[in-house]
């Protein structure tokens, strides 16, 4: 009797940790599975309305995009926006944090406040803009502006103006990001060095240049990784409200690839300028992760 | 849902399969009560096509029954045209002219059309001009399947039309589609539009529309020859070639082009673009369309199905090909490029697609 409880219990203690890991191993599958499957794609001439030529072409699909001069302006724009996104959405919101974190009147409602466009599907964020950028002085955003004197501004319909308007939609959108990791940061920052810098006179300016700015830096590299990688493959607010033009003026490796894919239906070219922009995301996230690190020991120290 | 240019890429993947068995077999299909000769011949020709890349459509098997029609036309603001004397167009040059007085007179775009970079901003009111401009001639590839924008009457065209659209139209023509044109008409921002004939129900309907009763209805303007060449869509009910159940998918396609449904659709539901002629000719129909822009828009609809063809050439990358092309457009209006370089540069991105898809040589 003793020794089939036992036996029984064994078993059950051995299949305990399998059991636990099991939601894991789905998950690692169902992520690696159309990984590799992607890969496999990109180097094969996937191309669904001619399934009979499918063949492995190696790297020719990867070669090709070499001499698509769409894709080198898709890389440029990839590149740029994310550069300009990241300064501003990170610059905006440290100043946004600072304001939130001092003694203000009023600054509980204005954090709840700050919240809301974090709740917004980015979708409907952007479509709400395209609304109030119409250009012509129906657009609530010319209009408003006409009371100052500015005349209409072709927000979405200039290969400039959009890409303006993508930069003020998607930092609208996660501006409170930032700020609220920052904004959280700022409140568990030790007192101390502020206390002395506060004895010895410090000025409100030294203090952030040499107390605050130091002490926040792993975090703001924290904000500048994540807003890097969203940057990177930006979608949602494009595909809203410019499709990628004009004059494929907002096209990045993102829309590209979704036009190769499900426009065109090219599976395999589209694949591969997916995994590019995957490459890029896992070599920027790779550099400033390793800065992380580096400026968390220092802060450490 | 599938259509002209959507049969041209199912039928060379193989994806779908030819109606006429069903068509033709009273067991499923009771002749006399479907009345298949009630639909339009333009709009089962456009269904039909023999395979042949490059050529053929109207020829060969049908692989889709029309649910709707949609040609196109001019619509213009008869209000502000009596207003200030303007001339409805009748050619391309009255009709720059007639959008330059609108704007210059009234102090709104005197046209709206698409013009976001994707082959929709082709197929409708420039495509339609364009083939009218060379009095039917012209077609986006020669006999080789080359592709044949450079064209000196196709260029000339475009560059008028571009430089219209950049004189008198909207500022944000590059990134407007169909419901962006078709709601700023309806809204009373623009003198003129060229696009589907059926947007006329939008722009008549008094609880969405700022101009309703105040909209006349006009052919594209024509070319040398007189006659307006105006281009031709119809969402149309095909039928998977791996269905389990043929005959059922078939009952189901029969029945929801059947008279009585369509009829209802029209009359129940609103949808104003019939593509059976006995549904135009209901007397219910007739009262409602019968009576937009005073009479002329029925009139100018069933003439202008005389001559409406699908514009384009067959073959399976049409959508890609209409991409391209409107890529240009922007390279145009933009002034990136000239109308003839900007074709040019379209030109061989088409060729190299076709050859890279295994369709041209």
């Amino acid at each position: 009797m003793t020794t089939t409880r036992n036996r029984r219990r064994w078993r059950q203690e051995a299949a305990l940790p399998y059991l636990l890991l099991a939601p894991a191993l789905v998950l690692l599958v169902g992520m690696v599975y159309p990984f590799c499957l992607g890969i496999y794609y990109s180097l094969t001439n996937y191309w669904l309305q001619y399934p009979k030529r499918f063949r492995f072409i190696w790297f020719d699909n990867y070669i090709s995009l070499l001499s698509e001069p769409l894709f080198a302006r898709a890389l440029e724009f990839t590149l740029g926006f994310t550069a300009i996104a990241v300064v501003v959405q990170v610059g905006l919101g440290l100043a946004v944090a600072l304001f939130l974190h001092a003694r203000i009147p009023g600054r509980k409602a204005m954090r709840a406040l700050m919240l809301l466009p974090l709740m917004m599907p980015p979708v409907i964020t952007a479509l709400m803009w395209k609304i109030m950028m119409a250009s012509t002085n129906a657009g609530i955003l010319n209009y408003m502006l006409s009371f100052i004197g500015v005349d209409p501004i072709n927000w979405l319909g200039s290969t400039q103006g959009a890409v303006v308007s993508i930069l003020i939609i998607d930092t609208w959108g996660n501006l409170p990001f930032v700020s609220l990791i920052l904004l959280g940061a700022l409140q568990a920052l030790p007192t101390e060095p502020y206390e002395a810098a506060r004895v010895d006179g410090a000025s409100p300016i030294a203090t952030l240049r040499y107390i605050t700015l130091p002490l926040l830096a792993p975090f703001i590299l924290l904000a500048v990784t994540f807003r890097t990688m969203d940057s990177l493959r930006v979608f949602d607010v494009i595909y809203a409200t410019t499709m990628g033009g004009p004059n494929d003026a907002t096209t990045n490796l993102q829309i590209m690839a979704l036009q190769y894919s499900f426009q065109w239906y090219q599976m395999g070219k589209g694949m591969a300028q997916a995994i590019v922009l995957l490459l890029l995301v896992v070599v920027a996230s790779a550099v400033l992760m390793r800065l992380w690190n580096r400026a968390a020991e220092r802060t450490a120290q | 849902m599938t259509g002209p240019v959507r049969n041209w890429q199912f039928v060379t993947a193989d994806w779908i399969l030819p109606l006429d068995d069903f068509l033709n077999n009273p067991k499923l299909t009771d002749a006399g009560w479907y009345k298949f000769d009630d639909f339009y011949p333009a709009l089962i020709a456009a269904n039909r096509w023999n395979g042949k890349i490059g050529g053929g459509v109207g020829e060969g098997p049908i692989y889709s029954i029309p649910v709707l029609e949609e040609s196109y036309i001019v619509a213009y603001r008869k209000d502000i045209f009596d207003q200030y004397n303007i001339k409805v167009p009748t050619t391309m040059e009255e009709m720059v002219e007639a959008a330059r007085q609108v704007k210059k007179n009234a102090g709104i775009p005197g046209i709206v059309a698409r013009g976001t970079p994707s082959a929709a901003s082709i197929g409708t009111g420039y495509g339609s001009g364009l083939k009218s401009y060379t009095d039917g001639k012209w077609n986006e590839f020669d006999g080789k399947l080359n592709s044949s924008l450079h064209d000196p009457h196709a260029v000339e065209y475009t560059e008028t039309w571009i430089a219209m659209v950049r004189e008198s139209g909207p500022p944000n023509w590059a990134n407007m589609q169909w419901y962006d044109a078709m709601e700023a008409f309806t809204a009373g921002q623009a003198g003129m539009i060229v696009d589907a004939d059926f947007f006329a129900a939008g722009y008549e309907d008094p609880k969405k529309s700022k101009v309703a009763g105040k909209v006349g209805y006009a052919l594209i303007p024509a070319g040398p020859g007189g006659k307006a060449y105006s281009g031709l869509f119809t969402w149309a009910l095909g039928i998977n070639k791996a269905t389990r159940n043929k005959d059922a998918a078939w009952l189901f396609v029969e029945w929801a082009t059947a008279q009585r449904t369509l009829l209802n659709a029209t009359i129940g539901y609103r949808n104003y673009n019939p593509s059976r002629a006995s549904i135009t000719n209901d007397p219910r129909v007739q009262e409602i369309m019968g009576a937009w822009g005073g009479g002329s828009y029925l009139k100018t609809v069933v003439k202008n199905l005389e001559t409406a063809r699908v514009l384009w050439i067959p073959q399976p990358e049409r959508t890609r090909t209409g991409d391209i092309w409107a890529r240009g457009l922007h390279d145009i209006y933009f002034q990136r490029l000239s109308a003839a370089d900007a074709f040019k540069k379209a030109d061989s991105e088409i060729d190299k697609v076709l050859k890279e898809a295994d369709i041209k040589p």
